[in-house]
């Protein structure tokens, strides 16, 4: 039963090579001439539009990540707020300590936020569903209070990023941009090339039925905490670049839940599970934001209220809105169950 | 989060500082008096936890609101924050159960993550409500006489307040326990826990019993919120940390064994407040790194989970 | 009483039942025999309401009733024993009875009765469930049933796993009960009893009835091949 499919599915594709060839054609194409256009942006734009531009690339990209752990690894993180904290005070303190440039320091932020995921997933794999959710919480919180109380960390004020000074304007706000644009298109090829893979295929399984995956020999556990990890690096770095925009990090902001708040909103609304999904999501998220955001409260309570309806009226999110009618799958990665 | 540990560890050390019994026991016992009242925070989330699989993000808001209509209450009549209850317990109950019927009785059972973001967005909508309608200062319930008197203990001054808040945490985890434990609507509440659809085929009315247990858990959050608020200033964004505070506790106590949150949120309050005197701005910290030890050490909690 | 016409039920996108036809007369059992998942439990789902079927597949004394809550087939009189007793574990052997009295129908059968008719279930009314034997479970499960005061009584598996003389116990019981004139489904996998106990019997496959006709004069051969789909 199972092989006559396949083999029904191969040769489809076979007599269809040509077509699928050319349709892979163009959309490298199309992909690479808006990279192109991305790249160049800015060229031809303002300083107050890079910056948007930062914060909707290091947005995505925390979305992106978030919805990988809960999306494709069923691990719900109310704490992710953590990792935007840690990944930017660790380039913070090292490019100032060092009198290092803030770009080379980026990595400082990858290694430490894969480290202080390693060691905390630890105590965190040992919850499980919404305990994880409200455990990584607890988690940011340790956090927030501990740099709070760090001298070396700045305390309350926080650090500013001084190695920025002597750097000009244009360069400065073109070279955030730019780290923004391959932290975000970045975070999407790796979770996409993941979503490929093995991983991907281990994932759908233990996404289906925890028991059945480990019986079947994947290891349930590595593959949630490498999912952890991987989310891990992506914010921390998300988190890094977003602060090189705002010159200054604060334990109140840097360690605030909006970050995680903001993630989870464009991820449910655009649709968990999807890599389409956080597209549409963070585009919708900052539309409301440039639309409302001076109505102050009511434009979170306006957020919330999306969230509670999609929850309640669509769980999949606007791309399952999409999906209902048109069978579309642009990345890839959708695999035919029979 | 090595500057912390360093420094307790400086503090521990330093000669200095000496060991002082009376000090020690009056931390203690002041510790066991606020963990009363963590625990109280903490049934309302343990019973939903056990009893519906769900986990409301919005808690810790609700522990918040109840406070700001309390306040409300005390304002626009002559009652006082404790004689509020009478009107703001109809009220709290009220409130679960509409929430319960309108939102969360179309998430709950559908996977255990659903209830989880959706309550997420109410959390955002409660506090963005809050600080609309009562701005962002902080405010806290007119406790009176109440609040400085003390009672002297062997050279120790123990509040009178959270002597009074212990107590009623107590007698509501007597009560709750009793009536889950040993009335008829008790065993329906049981049941579903134990097995919520062979508890439909018996005829349980499961999404009516969750009205009202959601109406029960928003009575002992009033309750809560007023003891709360005549202790400690609150603002529209305290809600996150009550959460969790509570959240500590019953994970602590083991799942779905109420006394076991009762003991988890002692635990907590002792553990902030010998924190605190090492650091007045750590005590928090000492919280959450108790609960993060502990779950290393039993990662099922301090307590078997019988089944609330 | 009961009447079930082209029945289809589903799970998801999966397919359990096809074109269920079946026929409840007034004090009648009938068996449903068949290997397992071929779709016997899905169909006692269906009946007392778990499972979301079409309205007009299932009627009960005419009245269509099909995908009606598990509450509202209660209230009629269609009652299921679950398949693994599935007693609450936090509840006492009383509580566990009482608590279905008390969202079932009025009638002859209540918790005193039954403790009178089982002297062994009442020396252990105030035990944990799960403190009991298995047959002694199955006992309570029945009984958690009997004191709904069904008028047709579904029963899945009750014999699984006891010893003969706790199913001849069971039997004993469901026996008794039927005297008043209640109607019930069996399903039981031990083909010999489920032929004897009952008047008529249903085979199902792969969600579909294959064979049915009267208990009595059943053949075994073709019983056999219908169970197997040989």
């Amino acid at each position: 039963m199972k092989s006559e499919n396949l083999s029904v599915t191969a040769a489809a594709a076979n007599t269809t090579g040509v077509a699928v060839n050319k349709t892979y054609w163009i959309k490298s194409i199309i992909l690479l001439g808006l990279l192109g256009v991305l790249i160049a942006l800015p060229w031809f734009t303002g300083y107050s539009t890079q910056r948007l531009m930062v914060e909707l690339f290091t947005f995505y990209a925390i979305a992106l990540a978030w919805n990988l752990l809960a999306g494709y690894g069923g691990i719900v993180s109310v704490g992710q707020h953590v990792f935007v904290g840690i990944g930017a005070y660790a380039m913070f303190s090292v490019s100032t300590t060092f009198s290092l440039n803030p770009w080379l320091a980026l990595p400082a932020s990858i290694i430490v936020s894969i480290l202080f995921a390693l060691i905390f997933a630890v105590p965190m794999f040992r919850l499980r569903g919404a305990y994880f959710a409200v455990g990584t919480w607890v988690l940011a919180e340790m956090a927030r209070i501990a740099v709070l109380n760090s001298d070396w960390l700045g305390a309350g004020g926080g650090i500013p990023l001084t190695t920025m000074t002597g750097i000009s304007r244009w360069l400065r706000n073109a070279g955030v941009y730019w780290a923004a644009l391959a932290v975000g298109a970045g975070s999407l090829a790796v979770i996409w090339w993941l979503m490929r893979g093995r991983l991907g295929l281990a994932l759908l399984s233990v996404r289906d039925s925890e028991a059945a995956a480990s019986a079947s020999g994947v290891n349930v556990l590595r593959t949630k905490v490498i999912l952890w990890v991987i989310a891990a690096a992506i914010t921390g770095t998300a988190g890094a670049v977003a602060y090189m925009n705002t010159l200054q990090v604060s334990p109140g902001a840097t360690f605030s839940l909006n970050w995680t708040a903001a993630a989870i909103f464009i991820a449910v609304l655009g649709g968990i599970g999807t890599l389409e999904g956080p597209l549409i999501g963070v585009i919708v998220y900052f539309l409301l934001r440039e639309c409302f955001s001076s109505y102050g409260s009511w434009y979170f309570i306006i957020l919330g209220c999306i969230a509670i309806l999609t929850m309640v009226l669509a769980p999949g999110g606007a791309w399952s809105l999409i999906t209902r009618r048109k069978q579309i799958d642009p990345f890839g990665i959708r695999r035919i169950l029979s | 989060m090595a500057r912390p540990l360093m420094l307790t560890i400086m503090r521990l050390l330093t000669p200095t500082l000496e060991f002082d019994m009376l000090v020690f026991i009056e931390t203690l016992i002041n510790g066991l008096l606020l963990g009363a009242l963590y625990a109280l925070f903490g049934m309302g989330l343990s019973l939903s936890l056990g009893v519906m699989r769900m986990i409301n993000i919005a808690h810790g808001d609700f522990i918040v609101l109840g406070a700001y209509l309390s306040s409300v209450i005390v304002m626009s009549t002559d009652l006082g924050p404790l004689a509020s209850l009478l009107l703001l317990l109809p009220l709290m109950f009220v409130i679960g159960w509409l929430l319960q019927v309108v939102l969360f009785n179309r998430v709950v059972g559908r996977d255990p993550l659903s209830p989880l973001l959706l309550t997420f967005g109410l959390s955002i909508v409660i506090q963005n409500l809050l600080q609309e309608g009562f701005s962002a200062d902080t405010r806290s319930l007119p406790a009176g006489d109440l609040a400085l008197q003390g009672v002297e203990l062997g050279g120790m001054s123990i509040g009178v307040l959270p002597l009074i808040s212990a107590a009623i945490s107590i007698a509501v985890f007597w009560f709750i326990n009793r009536l889950i434990h040993r009335s008829p609507v008790g065993a329906a509440v049981r049941a579903v826990a134990d097995d919520q659809e062979t508890a439909r085929l018996v005829g349980v009315n499961d999404k009516r019993l969750f009205a009202y247990m959601t109406g029960l858990i928003l009575v002992t959050v009033g309750i809560a919120s007023v003891l709360y608020g005549m202790r400690t200033p609150f603002s529209p964004a305290s809600g996150p940390e009550r959460l969790i505070f509570s959240f500590e506790a019953v994970v602590l106590g083991g799942l779905g064994n109420l006394w076991g949150t009762f003991i988890g949120g002692l635990i907590i309050g002792v553990s902030q407040l010998f924190g605190a005197r090492i650091d007045t701005g750590l005590g928090p910290f000492f919280g959450h790194l108790v609960f993060l030890l502990a779950l290393i050490a039993r990662p099922q909690g301090l307590f078997k989970g019988g089944k609330s | 009483m009961l009447e079930v016409n082209s029945l289809s039920a589903y799970y998801g996108l999966f397919q359990a039942l096809f074109d269920v036809d079946l026929r409840v007369e007034e004090g009648e059992c009938i068996s449903l025999i068949g290997a397992n998942g071929a779709g016997k439990t899905t169909l006692m789902r269906a009946l007392v309401g778990a499972l979301k079927v079409d309205s007009a597949s299932v009627l009960f004394e005419g009245q269509p009733v099909g995908g009606q809550s598990e509450r509202q087939q209660l209230a009629r009189g269609v009652t299921l024993v679950p398949e693994g007793r599935r007693l609450f574990p936090s509840l006492t052997v009383r509580e566990n009875i009482e608590l279905a009295q008390h969202h079932g129908r009025p009638g002859k059968w209540d918790a005193e009765l039954l403790f009178q008719e089982l002297p062994a279930l009442a020396e252990v009314q105030n035990r944990m469930s799960t403190e009991l034997s298995g047959g002694q479970q199955q006992l309570v499960a029945i009984s958690r049933a009997l004191v709904t005061n069904p008028r047709l009584l579904l029963c899945d598996e009750i014999s699984l796993g006891l010893s003969p003389y706790a199913v001849d116990e069971v039997y004993r019981l469901l026996n008794r009960a039927r005297k008043d004139g209640m109607s019930v489904v069996l399903v039981e996998q031990n083909v010999q009893r489920a032929l004897a106990e009952a008047d008529r019997f249903y085979c199902i496959q792969k969600g579909r009835v294959v064979l049915d006709g009267p208990a009595a004069d059943a053949d075994h051969h073709a019983v056999a091949n219908a169970y197997f789909g040989v």
